[in-house]
C-alpha cells in the first residue's frame, strides 16, 4: 500500500520547484500560420457575411408587401363585393395591415444603417402603399368609399325659392 | 247530498258522451279565444273613429222593444238607432248618397218601415233592435213628374201614398205594409183646390185656398171612404188683413192631425172638425209638437229666447193650462234655431216624464229631460266636414320660461347681472323639481281624469284639429281622442270653397295662436272672415269680419310681420288687393296669385305690387287649358305652401343622382272636355303659377277625370276613369332634372331664371276599386318615404307607398338598359294589410287631410266623410321612435345585472389573485 502510494506520488505529483526547464514556452507558429493576418482575416471575412446576411434579409423585408400583393390579389377575388362580414374583415385587414407597417417603418429598419437602407424603406413604403391601394380599390368595388354625389346628398342645404305664390279655384 | 252523487257517479260512457255532444262547442270556443289578430294590442291606439249619421230628417222614440232607441233618419239618406241613454249609434243603414236613397217616410212600431228613393220607391221593414233587413218591395209610379210632391204615412198596417195633382186632384193608393199588395184601384179624390201649400197632417190634407181676404181652411180626410171635405174661412181663426198665408204641420206629433195657422194658432182637427186650441204659440219661430201623455195631450213649443236660451213651455191640449213639470230653459244651449224631433212622454209614479229631442239649426242632436237637463248631444255637423286645419299646441309655462331664460336677446334685456340669471336659473330647476314630483304623485295616486293638459308634447304629436263643416259650425278638437274642445256656431257662413289659414302657431309665447277661416256670407256671398284662437275657440284679431265685395281668391302671405302674424291677402272681384292687416302691405314682395275659373278652364296669372301707398295686381299671363275647346277643371293640386324639400335628389342603383324637379310654384290642373273623336278626354298640364310656362302634361283620351288629384315634391298624381277599359286608373308624373343639377345646392329657385324643361316620367297603374279621396303623407322636412292614401268607397282607407305608384317602374332608361325599380304589374294590389283602418270601415268618405307631426317619421291622418276616422302612419317605419312594445323594464334589468356581475367578477378577481400570491 505505501509502495503504490509512493509510486502514485511519484507518478502524479506536480512539482512547482522545477528550475531545470527553460524559462521560454512559446512555441513557433507552424508554417505558413501569421497571427496578425490571421485575425485581421478572420475579422473582416465575419463582418462582411453578416453584413450581406442582413442586407439580404432586409430586403426581404423590404420587398415582403410587394409579395404579398399576389396573395391580397386572390384575397380580395375570393373574398366577393358582397358586404357581409368575412370580406369586411379581410378588407378591413387588408387596410389595416399595410398601415400599420407603415408606422412601424423606422423600428423595423432600426437595426441597420447601412447603404442601401434608404432604398429598402423606399422599396417597404412602395410596397405598402400598393397594398393599401389595392385594399381601397376593393372598399371601392365594393362600393364604401362615399365618393359619389349620392354619398353626400344627404348633407346639401334645402333649396330656397324666390317667389312666392297664392291662389287656386274662383271663390265666385 | 244524495241526489247530486247520482249524477256524478263515476259514469264514463256517459262523460264521452257528454263530451261528444260538446266537443263542437269546445272547438268553436277554443277557436275565438285563440284567434288573435297581428297588432290586435294596438286598435284604438293610434286612432279613434267617430260615427255620424247628419242632419236629423225623422225620428221616432221606438219604446216598445226593452232595449230603448230612438230610430232616426237624416238628410244624408241614413237610417240608423241611438241609444236613448248615450246617444251612440247601436246600428246604421247607410242609403245611397243620390235621390234614390233619400228617405220618404220613417215609421217605427215592433218594426221600423221606411220608404227610400223616388219614383221607384222601396219599401222596406228594418229589425228595430239589430237593424236587419226584413222584407222590402218596391213602388214604381206612373205619374212621372209629380211624383215629387208624393205623401206616404203608415195607417193600420197599410202605406197609404197620396199624389196630390195641384188644381185638380188628389189621387191616393193603400198597400199592404208588408207584402206590398194594392187593396185595389187606386182613388182619385177630385180636389180643385190644392196648391203647392198644402200641408198634410195624416191622414187630412189640409190646404188655404180662395182668393185674398176670402180665404178658406180647406181640409180633407184622403183615406175615408166617404168624400167628406172640411171647409170654413180663415177669418174665423186669424185676422185674414195679416195673414200671409203661414200654414205648418206640427213638428213632432203622432196623436192627432194638427198644424199651425199663420205661426200663431194651433188648429186640431177632432171628429172631423177645426178645433182651435186655447194655446197659442209663444214664439213665432217656436217648434210646436203634440205630445201624447197619461192624462190627454200635451201642446209642447221649444224655442231659442234672447235671454233664457233654450225654451220650453207645455200646455195641455184640452184645458190650455200650462204642464209646469215641462218648463224648462237651458242657456248653455244655443244653437240658432231649434226644432222639437221627437218626444216621449211617461208617467211612472204620478210624474210626468218627458224627453225631448231635440235638433238645432247647426244640426246638433241634444236629448233633453226634465228640467232642461241635456242627456247628451251629438254634433251631426261633422258628418259633413268641408275643411280641416291642424293646429299645434302652445308650450308648457315650465318650457316657456325655459325657452325664454335661454333666448339669447331676450336675456341680455332682462339679466343685466350674473345674479339675476342665477336666481332665474335656481328658480326654473325648483320649477322643474316640482313638476317632477307632482308627476310621481300622480302616478302613484289614482290615474286622474282630468284631460292633459293642451300643451305641445315631446314629439309634437298632439295637436288640435279645427274642422269647418257644411252648416258653418266649426270645431276645435283634439287630435289624440277626438274630444271636442269647442265650437263656435257662424249661421251666415257660406262654406262652399272654404278656405282655411293658419296665420300664426302657439309658437310665439306673448302672442296667440292663429286661425283664419274665409268664406262666403250666405245671402250676399260677399266675403266673410273670420278669425279665431285655434286653442280655446275665442274671435280674435279681426274677429267676425264682413266684407262689402266678393271675393275672388286669397293667400297667404310668406312673411310674417313683427307679430309673428302671415298677412292675409284678399282679391276681390274687380281685381282691388286688400291685406289684413294693412300694415303688412310693404312686406309683399315677389308675391304672385292665380286664378282658375272652373267652368271656362281660364287659369289667370297676377303679380301683387307695392308702390308705396297701395297694392294692386296686376294680370301677367292667361292659360286656356281647354285648348280652345269647351273644358272645365276637375280638380287642381298645388303642393303645400310650407313644403321645403330636404332630399333634393333620388338615388339611382349604381349610385348616381337622379335630381328631382322641385318648383315649388308648380300647379296642376286636370281637366276634362268634350272631344269630336274620343268622346271625352282627361288633360293634366302643370303650370308654373308664377310666370304661366306649361311645364309638362299628358293627355289621356276616352276618359273622364276624377275630382283626385295628388302633388307633393316633384311627384304628382290623379285619377281618371278609362271610359275604354272601364276602369278607374290612377296616372303619376315625375318631374327630374337629370344627372347634374341645374342650380348650386341651397341656391333659390325662381320660375323666371328658368329655361330649361324637366324630364317627365309617366306612368299609370289600374286600381281596382272605387277611390273617394286621397291624399300624401306630409312629415316636417320630406325626408320621409311619400305615401299616397286613397280612400275607397268601400270604407277601406288604403296606404299606397309611392314606391307602386312611381312613374319610372318598369320603364327603359335613355341608354336601353332597363331602369332598376320595381317591375311594375299594371295593376295596383291593394292588401288588406294596406288598409290604415283594419275592420273600422268609413261611410262615404270625403276628404283626407296630412299634417306634420314633430316627428319626422309620422305624419298624422284624418279622413272626414260621414264618418271622422284619424291615425298617424310612419311611411318609412318609426325610425326616430323607440317601438311602442320596446321593453324598457328587460332592458333595465339587464343593464343593472351586468353592472353587477362585472363588479362582482372584479372583486371575486382580485380576491383570487391575492389568493394565488400567497401560495
Amino acid at each position: 500500500m505505501s509502495q503504490v502510494k509512493t509510486n502514485k506520488k511519484f507518478k502524479w505529483a506536480l512539482d512547482f520547484n522545477q528550475k531545470n526547464r527553460t524559462t521560454t514556452t512559446e512555441l513557433p507558429s507552424p508554417p505558413g500560420y501569421s497571427a496578425s493576418a490571421n485575425a485581421s482575416y478572420t475579422e473582416s471575412s465575419k463582418d462582411t457575411d453578416s453584413n450581406l446576411l442582413l442586407i439580404k434579409k432586409l430586403w426581404d423585408v423590404a420587398l415582403g408587401p410587394l409579395k404579398q400583393v399576389p396573395m391580397n390579389l386572390f384575397i380580395m377575388y375570393m373574398a366577393g363585393n358582397s358586404i357581409s362580414i368575412f370580406p369586411i374583415m379581410m378588407v378591413g385587414m387588408l387596410i389595416v395591415r399595410p398601415v400599420k407597417a407603415l408606422f412601424a417603418t423606422s423600428s423595423t429598419f432600426k437595426m441597420v444603417e447601412g447603404t442601401q437602407a434608404t432604398g429598402q424603406k423606399f422599396v417597404y413604403f412602395i410596397g405598402n402603399i400598393v397594398n393599401i391601394l389595392l385594399a381601397l380599390y376593393k372598399c371601392q368595388s365594393m362600393g364604401l368609399l362615399p365618393t359619389h354625389s349620392s354619398d353626400w346628398l344627404a348633407f346639401e342645404e334645402p333649396q330656397t325659392r324666390v317667389e312666392h305664390i297664392g291662389g287656386g279655384m274662383s271663390l265666385i | 247530498m244524495g241526489l247530486l252523487s247520482i249524477h256524478i257517479k263515476p259514469n264514463f260512457l256517459g262523460l264521452l258522451k257528454c263530451l261528444n255532444k260538446l266537443n263542437w262547442f269546445i272547438v268553436f270556443f277554443s277557436l275565438i279565444n285563440l284567434s288573435v289578430c297581428i297588432y290586435e294590442d294596438q286598435i284604438g291606439k293610434f286612432d279613434w273613429r267617430q260615427t255620424y249619421v247628419g242632419r236629423i230628417k225623422f225620428s221616432q222614440f221606438d219604446t216598445v222593444s226593452t232595449a230603448k232607441k230612438i230610430i232616426v233618419a237624416t238628410e244624408e239618406n241614413v237610417l240608423a238607432a241611438l241609444n236613448l241613454k248615450t246617444g251612440q249609434v247601436v246600428w246604421r243603414h247607410v242609403f245611397e248618397s243620390a235621390s234614390t236613397g233619400n228617405i220618404q217616410l220613417l215609421h217605427v212600431t215592433e218594426k221600423v218601415v221606411t220608404v227610400t228613393g223616388s219614383n221607384p220607391y222601396l219599401v222596406r221593414g228594418w229589425d228595430s233592435s239589430t237593424g236587419v233587413l226584413l222584407w222590402e218591395w218596391s213602388l214604381t209610379l206612373q205619374n212621372e213628374e209629380q211624383a215629387d210632391f208624393s205623401e206616404f204615412w203608415v195607417q193600420n198596417n197599410m202605406l197609404v201614398h197620396m199624389l196630390p195633382v195641384f188644381g185638380s186632384h188628389v189621387e191616393v193608393s193603400m198597400y199592404n205594409l208588408l207584402t206590398g199588395q194594392n187593396r185595389g184601384a187606386t182613388s182619385k179624390l177630385p180636389a180643385t183646390w190644392t196648391n203647392d201649400g198644402c200641408v198634410l197632417s195624416a191622414p187630412y190634407y189640409t190646404c188655404i185656398s180662395g182668393g185674398v181676404g176670402s180665404q178658406q181652411l180647406l181640409s180633407l180626410d184622403v183615406t175615408s171612404n166617404a168624400v167628406q171635405l172640411l171647409s170654413r174661412p180663415i177669418s174665423e181663426y186669424v185676422n185674414v188683413n195679416t195673414y200671409d198665408g203661414g200654414l205648418r204641420p206640427l213638428d213632432s206629433n203622432n196623436v192627432i192631425p194638427a198644424f199651425t195657422l199663420d205661426d200663431r194658432k194651433i188648429v186640431l182637427i177632432k171628429n172631423n172638425q177645426f178645433e182651435i186650441l186655447k194655446t197659442e204659440v209663444v214664439d213665432p219661430s217656436a217648434s210646436v209638437a203634440l205630445v201624447d201623455t197619461a192624462n190627454g195631450q200635451v201642446v209642447v213649443q221649444a224655442w231659442i229666447d234672447e235671454n233664457e236660451g233654450f225654451t220650453v213651455r207645455a200646455h195641455a191640449a184640452g184645458s190650455g193650462a200650462e204642464v209646469p213639470e215641462l218648463r224648462m230653459s237651458e242657456l248653455g244651449l244655443r244653437a240658432g234655431a231649434v226644432e222639437l224631433a221627437a218626444a216621449t212622454c211617461s208617467r211612472p209614479r204620478d210624474l210626468l216624464v218627458c224627453r225631448l229631442l231635440v235638433t238645432g239649426d247647426d244640426d246638433s242632436l241634444h236629448l233633453m229631460q226634465q228640467g232642461g237637463r241635456i242627456l247628451w248631444s251629438r254634433e251631426e255637423a261633422l258628418a259633413n266636414v268641408v275643411a280641416v286645419e291642424f293646429v299645434e299646441l302652445p308650450v308648457s309655462d315650465l318650457d316657456a320660461a325655459i325657452e325664454s331664460e335661454f333666448d339669447q336677446k331676450e336675456a341680455a334685456k332682462m339679466y343685466s347681472s350674473i345674479w339675476a340669471a342665477f336666481t332665474r336659473r335656481l328658480q326654473t330647476q325648483f320649477q322643474q323639481l316640482q313638476t317632477l314630483i307632482q308627476g310621481l304623485q300622480k302616478a302613484d295616486g289614482e290615474p286622474d281624469e282630468a284631460p292633459p293638459a293642451l300643451v305641445r308634447d315631446y314629439f309634437g304629436l298632439h295637436k288640435i284639429i279645427v274642422l269647418v263643416t257644411d252648416v258653418g259650425k266649426i270645431f276645435g278638437m283634439d287630435n289624440l281622442s277626438g274630444a271636442l274642445l269647442w265650437q263656435y256656431y257662424e249661421p251666415s257662413l257660406d262654406t262652399e270653397n272654404v278656405l282655411v289659414f293658419t296665420r300664426r302657431t302657439a309658437r310665439y309665447p306673448p302672442h296667440t295662436a292663429y286661425v283664419t277661416i274665409v268664406g262666403k256670407h250666405e245671402e250676399s256671398g260677399n266675403g266673410l272672415i273670420i278669425s279665431i284662437n285655434p286653442i280655446t275657440g275665442e274671435l280674435i284679431g279681426e274677429k267676425l269680419m264682413h266684407l262689402d265685395v266678393q271675393l275672388l281668391q286669397c293667400a297667404l302671405l310668406h312673411r310674417p310681420d313683427n307679430d309673428k302674424l302671415y298677412a292675409l291677402i284678399l282679391l276681390d272681384k274687380d281685381e282691388n288687393v286688400q291685406i289684413l292687416p294693412g300694415s303688412a302691405a310693404p312686406l309683399v314682395e315677389n308675391m304672385y296669385m292665380y286664378v282658375a275659373e272652373k267652368n271656362t278652364a281660364r287659369v289667370q296669372g297676377y303679380a301683387l305690387m307695392y308702390d308705396g301707398k297701395a297694392l294692386s295686381a296686376v294680370r301677367t299671363w292667361l292659360v286656356h287649358l281647354g285648348g280652345g275647346s269647351p273644358a272645365r277643371i276637375v280638380v287642381s293640386a298645388r303642393k303645400p305652401a310650407a313644403e321645403r324639400v330636404h332630399s333634393p335628389g333620388r338615388v339611382l342603383p349604381d349610385r348616381s343622382v337622379l335630381y328631382k324637379y322641385v318648383n315649388p310654384n308648380l300647379v296642376l290642373f286636370v281637366t276634362e272636355g268634350p272631344d269630336p273623336l274620343h268622346k271625352d278626354v282627361v288633360v293634366a298640364t302643370c303650370v308654373d303659377a308664377v310666370s304661366g310656362a306649361v311645364i309638362a302634361s299628358q293627355v289621356h283620351r276616352r276618359a273622364r277625370a276624377l275630382p283626385l288629384a295628388v302633388h307633393t315634391e316633384h311627384y304628382l298624381a290623379y285619377l281618371y276613369y278609362n271610359d275604354k277599359h272601364r276602369r278607374t286608373e290612377i296616372a303619376t308624373l315625375e318631374l327630374y332634372e337629370g344627372a347634374s343639377r341645374w342650380l348650386a345646392a341651397g341656391a333659390a329657385f325662381s320660375s323666371h331664371a328658368g329655361r330649361r324643361a324637366p324630364g317627365v316620367e309617366r306612368q299609370a297603374y289600374i286600381l281596382a276599386a272605387t277611390p273617394a279621396a286621397a291624399a300624401t303623407t306630409v312629415t316636417e322636412k320630406s325626408l320621409t318615404d311619400k305615401h299616397v292614401i286613397l280612400a275607397l268607397a268601400s270604407g277601406a282607407l288604403v296606404e299606397i307607398p309611392w314606391g307602386y305608384l312611381e312613374a319610372r317602374r318598369g320603364g327603359l332608361a335613355e341608354d336601353g338598359s332597363v331602369v332598376a325599380a320595381q317591375p311594375a304589374p299594371p295593376e295596383l294590389m291593394l292588401g288588406a294589410d294596406a288598409s290604415l283602418n283594419y275592420n273600422r270601415s268609413l261611410a262615404r268618405p270625403a276628404r283626407i287631410h296630412a299634417a306634420p307631426a314633430g316627428l319626422e317619421s309620422t305624419s298624422l291622418v284624418l279622413a272626414t266623410g260621414l264618418d271622422l276616422f284619424y291615425t298617424r302612419v310612419a311611411p318609412s317605419k318609426t325610425f326616430d321612435l323607440l317601438k311602442d312594445d320596446f321593453d324598457y323594464y328587460l332592458i333595465t334589468i339587464v343593464l343593472a345585472a351586468l353592472i353587477l356581475a362585472t363588479y362582482s367578477t372584479k372583486y371575486f378577481a382580485s380576491r383570487k389573485i391575492l389568493k394565488m400570491a400567497w401560495k
